[in-house]
């Protein structure tokens, strides 16, 4: 065999991609097809399915009838995205510059809760954000809380749990990318950039503070004035005096293909979850994910889920094609770290 | 660990690098548009089912009349699916179950007794592929809800009783589900259990309830901590009966009315969630105070929690059954009627009783219920009062097309429509 | 961090100076405490209801410590098969992802080859699609040809359906070990006589064994503990996350807590031993 093989070198990459290609080729593709070709379908589970072109109005019709669903997924994931950009960044940050030798084991406890079932765990958000629970039992009884307010089947739980579940893969990628910053870069940045961001820090800070308080209150349905001020003097505070005019001329703007990565592996999974929505939330924050669960399994509706679902792929699709193009990925290959 | 998550893309995508990797795409596409057909079921009932390698030629529907069938022996084992805490459960072990051992004494057959039904639906994704291809399910005994069992019988994916083998069941099946419209001559379903729709509340903050309207009224002591049922007909029939419509005759216009007045209340914001049994936990844990609910879960509920209630509204209640159903192909369809029979005896289907705390299908149970326990009279969930019965309605059949009207325009109240 | 103020000792500064100062030295630290206890608050309640003693069926309210479950972790029905069949399913979708996997990691370092864009594209697409696309879009196939059932939903079709989505995760973690590897080793081989498999056998693959062994880490982790997917594929199959997902509607048993948290345990400790072993490889 090895005489063979070094005749036919050209072979031997195709070869080695073969199996696995084709089991990918197989049973994500194939599927894929199946799926649109699925969407075209009119009829029932009794009676039998009927594939058909006309059948493209299962489309307009899922549209028309379902577009709220996207527009809700994508607010709640964008505020997951955001939410959670804006506790890993930190995070990576302290790892990647002040991790010293326990790098390696805070890098491990990011990645520790993976290792439990993710039901569970979210689960077990239901248990801490209960009504009278061991969160909001106490500041209840104390009187800090009204005896009505509840965080448990409202969109504030849902995107909770949603930004909780993709902290490790937001952490991860902005970690990876401070990493390979060239640490004289910064030092250099700092010698001539020197001290707190304060005028810039505290203009940004609002602008982007109370914007992201402004959405969050959209999304979550109340308090968008409060929160909008909240923010925007939090954002004022870290902008002006926690954040060093180094990091945002320098060190920020070479961790973004982190940042963008990071982002595209929440927002995407996150469009498609459906679990959050079930066990936190009520009949009014269901995302896409729900219907799409409950027309497939549920309804037998298949022709319906599955136009709803290749909606979703394409986008999804569309989004890793314009994330692509757009940053140039050869600085994100896998293994070149 | 940080080499595990990097990035996720190989190369830039260029425009020619997505063509050449949609005519490959195109190519499968071709095919498989070639391929389907679509599913259609098996009109023919007729699929022959897969010997067992331990039953004897019992397994296929006899045909009483033509030849005189070979002598019948139960076989060896049983294979029956069936939801959780529906069964008699020995106290030390939960893993054994006296009224299934005594069947063993008496036939020999090890019943292999799995509590693996959490849902109809889901249950029903799970062998609907083997019974549309006219295969064996694995499943000698599957025990599901009226309106599963409805779908079945419909599909002709159910095997046919031989009633010479269940006599008990014959003589013992209480005459109120004698000839149901979907089942004339109890030919497919054995019900096994029923159970009562009805309110759950905490007696302590919403004082006590009678009148289903409750559910549907903005008043501040439930305001936001009420639940609804996912089960579309227990949420559909109570609110039918708030409207006094009759859910034993369900219609469109009625299932509109209904949507309509659950619709009303989510917008007023007195709901909280719409849940399957998971309903309990809430009330147990305070997060909600009223929901609908089902006898079974108050049962237990009302025993974990201070001032837990369960109540059938005096405009009625809804009774749902489970029932017994041999599916098609069976491997074991001889034991299977044996086994359905035997908790046809009332002393087993007292025994079952005691556990569960349902409302038995087996006429004489109640009166051996009694006996073993006379203080059950007293309660109200596992043995109610005649009056209270009087007042429990079974959600009609539905036509496959109403079927279908009625899971989508629920779907809005679920939230996903 | 220079600074223009004046120079005054530290100890001679205003309290609230000092006292901003260490905070501003110290916030990210703090910072990366709570971050920490906020990620692993779940983790802890998991294991902490593990040692619970409820009154009934549910288990959300602390009500008193008990080893009971710890003592009898698999005593539900049900409970074991689930297990059983969920171990099963991720040894065997590790075994055949991690091989097919290693091999794309292998064709893709070191080898230029024409197609190598939609090579990549293709891996790295079901790591970008959401779960439930991923799941539907193999239920419509099994569906669609189903008719007779070649496929029935059940545990070959779970399998199907982990070796897929984990053959991406193996060769980014794999490739990511290549990518570093020391060439010149091989080349050494080969010059004092080896042929090319047994310079694989004894010189590549014990240097990348690592970095295979992380990936099959990561594969079994994703497969034990995929639920959306196997939804979507395993018709009447349970396994251990369809179990939990079946029970949270009545209650779950403490034993899945418990099983949860040997889990989470043996992972965790499969790592730590790894990592051990590594830097003793590194140091000898």
């Amino acid at each position: 065999m090895g005489a063979f093989l070094r005749r036919n070198r050209r072979l031997v990459p195709y070869l080695l991609l073969a199996p696995g290609l084709l089991w990918l080729l197989l049973f994500y593709v194939y599927p894929g097809f199946q799926m649109a070709i699925t969407s075209f379908w009119s009829g029932s589970l009794e009676k039998g399915f009927t594939f058909a072109l006309e059948n493209w109005t299962n489309y307009t019709a899922a549209l028309s009838r379902f577009s709220g669903y996207y527009v809700r997924s994508i607010g709640y994931s964008a505020a997951a995205t955001i939410l959670t950009f804006l506790i890993a960044y930190p995070l990576a940050y302290t790892i990647a510059f002040r991790g010293g030798r326990a790098k390696n084991l805070l890098l491990f406890l990011v990645v520790a809760p993976f290792f439990t079932s993710f039901l569970l765990r979210t689960i077990s958000w239901k248990i801490i954000l209960g009504d009278s629970g061991i969160v909001f039992g106490p500041l209840k009884d104390v009187g800090l809380l009204p005896e009505d307010f509840r965080v448990l089947a409202t969109p504030v739980a849902v995107v909770s749990g949603l930004t909780y579940d993709f902290l490790p893969f937001m952490t991860l990628p902005i970690y990876v990318a401070l990493e390979k910053v060239d640490k004289r870069l910064v030092e250099a940045a700092q010698d001539l950039y020197a001290g707190p961001w304060r005028r810039g820090g505290t203009i940004v800070g609002i602008v982007l503070g109370g914007g992201l308080g402004l959405l969050l209150g959209q999304i979550f349905g109340y308090w968008p004035p409060f929160l909008a001020v909240g923010g925007a003097v939090a954002g004022a505070i870290i902008g002006a005096l926690l954040i060093s005019e180094s990091f945002v001329r320098v060190t920020f703007p070479l961790s973004l293909p982190g940042v963008f990565a990071g982002s595209l592996l929440t927002f995407i999974p996150s469009m498609g979850d459906y679990i959050n929505a079930e066990f936190l939330g009520n009949p009014d924050t269901r995302m896409i994910g729900n219907v799409i669960q409950n027309r497939f399994l549920t309804q037998t509706d298949y022709p319906t889920a599955a136009a709803l679902s290749f909606i979703l792929m394409a986008g999804m699709l569309a989004a890793v094609a314009v994330y692509a193009r757009a940053l140039g990925t050869e600085e994100l290959t896998t293994g070149r770290v | 660990m940080a080499e595990q998550e990097q990035g996720v893309l190989g190369t830039p995508v260029t425009r020619r690098r997505m063509l050449q990797g949609s005519t490959l795409a195109g190519m499968a596409a071709f095919l498989a548009a070639c391929g389907t057909s679509g599913t259609s079921p098996s009109a023919e009932p007729t699929a022959a089912p897969t010997p067992a390698p331990s039953a004897p030629p019992a397994s296929t529907a006899p045909s009483p009349t033509q030849e005189p069938t070979p002598a019948q022996t139960p076989s060896a084992e049983l294979n029956w699916a069936n939801w959780t805490y529906y069964i008699d459960v020995d106290e030390n072990d939960p893993n054994k179950h006296p009224t299934l051992d005594r069947f063993k004494a008496k036939y020999g057959t090890t019943v292999n007794y799995q509590e693996i039904v959490d849902d109809n639906d889901t249950f029903f994704g799970g062998i609907k592929d083997a019974l549309s291809g006219g295969q064996d399910t694995g499943w000698d005994i599957v025990t599901l809800t009226d309106w599963m069992a409805q779908r079945l019988v419909r599909l002709g994916w159910l095997e046919k009783f031989d009633k010479a083998n269940m006599p008990a069941f014959v003589a013992n099946l209480k005459d109120t589900f004698r000839d149901r419209s979907w089942d004339p001559g109890n030919d497919y379903a054995a019900p096994w259990q029923s159970g009562m729709t009805g309110l759950g509340y905490d007696e302590t903050v919403t004082g006590p309830l009678t009148s289903v309207k409750a559910l549907y009224t903005d008043d501040p002591r439930w305001r936001g901590k009420v639940e609804y049922l996912t089960e579309m007909r227990d949420a559909l029939g109570l609110t039918m009966l708030s409207l006094g419509l009759d859910p034993a005759r369900p219609d469109r216009a009625g299932c509109d009315a209904a949507i309509a007045v659950l619709k009303d209340a989510q917008d007023a914001g007195i709901v909280r969630d719409v849940k399957g049994n998971s309903y309990a936990e809430d009330l147990k844990s305070g997060d909600a105070v009223l929901a609908m609910a089902w006898s079974g879960d108050m049962i237990q509920a009302v025993i974990e929690k201070e001032g837990l209630r369960f109540a059938i509204p005096a405009e009625g209640g809804i009774i749902w059954t489970d029932n017994n159903l041999i599916p098609k192909g069976a491997a074991h369809k001889f034991t299977a009627e044996l086994a359905i029979d035997f908790f046809y005896d009332p002393e087993n289907a007292a025994d079952v009783e005691l556990y569960v705390y349902y409302l038995s299908p087996v006429k004489g149970a109640d009166e051996v219920m009694l006996q073993k326990l006379p203080e059950i009279k007293d309660d109200p969930i596992a043995f109610p009062p005649a009056e209270v019965r009087a007042r429990l309605v079974a959600f009609g059949a539905l036509s496959e097309d109403d079927e279908k009207y009625f899971n989508d325009q629920f779907a809005s109240v679920l939230g996903v429509g | 961090m220079a600074t223009a103020a004046p120079t005054l000792r530290h100890a001679e500064l205003p309290a609230a100076v000092r006292a901003w100062r260490w905070f501003r030295a110290n916030v990210l630290f703090m910072y990366t405490g709570f971050a920490i206890l906020y990620l692993m608050l779940p983790v802890m309640v998991i294991i902490l209801f593990g040692f619970n003693d409820p009154a009934g069926r549910s288990n959300f309210v602390w009500q008193g410590f008990t080893l009971d479950y710890w003592l009898d972790p698999l005593g539900v029905a049900g409970l074991a098969n689930a297990v059983v069949l969920s171990l099963e399913i991720a040894f065997l979708s590790t075994l055949a992802a991690t091989i097919l996997g290693t091999l794309i990691a292998l064709a893709l370092v070191r080898y230029g080859f024409r197609g190598r864009g939609a090579a990549n594209m293709l891996i790295a697409l079901p790591m970008a699609t959401p779960e439930i696309v991923l799941g539907a879009s193999l239920l419509t196939m099994f569906v669609a040809i189903g008719q007779p059932p070649f496929f029935p939903l059940s545990f070959f079709t779970i399998l199907i359906a982990h070796i897929m989505f984990n053959i991406s995760y193996v060769v980014v973690t794999v490739r990511a070990r290549l990518a570093g590897f020391p060439r010149h080793l091989e080349e050494a081989a080969m010059d004092l006589g080896a042929n090319e498999w047994t310079t694989f056998w004894k010189v590549t693959f014990p240097l990348i064994f690592p970095g295979i062994l992380a990936a099959a880490l990561l594969a079994f982790s994703l497969s034990i503990d995929d639920f959306v997917i196997t939804n979507f594929t395993s018709g009447k199959t349970q396994t251990f996350p369809m179990y939990i997902y079946a029970k949270s509607r009545i209650g779950i048993p403490v034993q899945v807590n418990v099983i949860g948290t040997l889990i989470f345990v043996i992972a965790v400790g499969s790592v730590l031993i790894s990592t051990l072993a590594q830097r003793r490889n590194r140091a000898a």
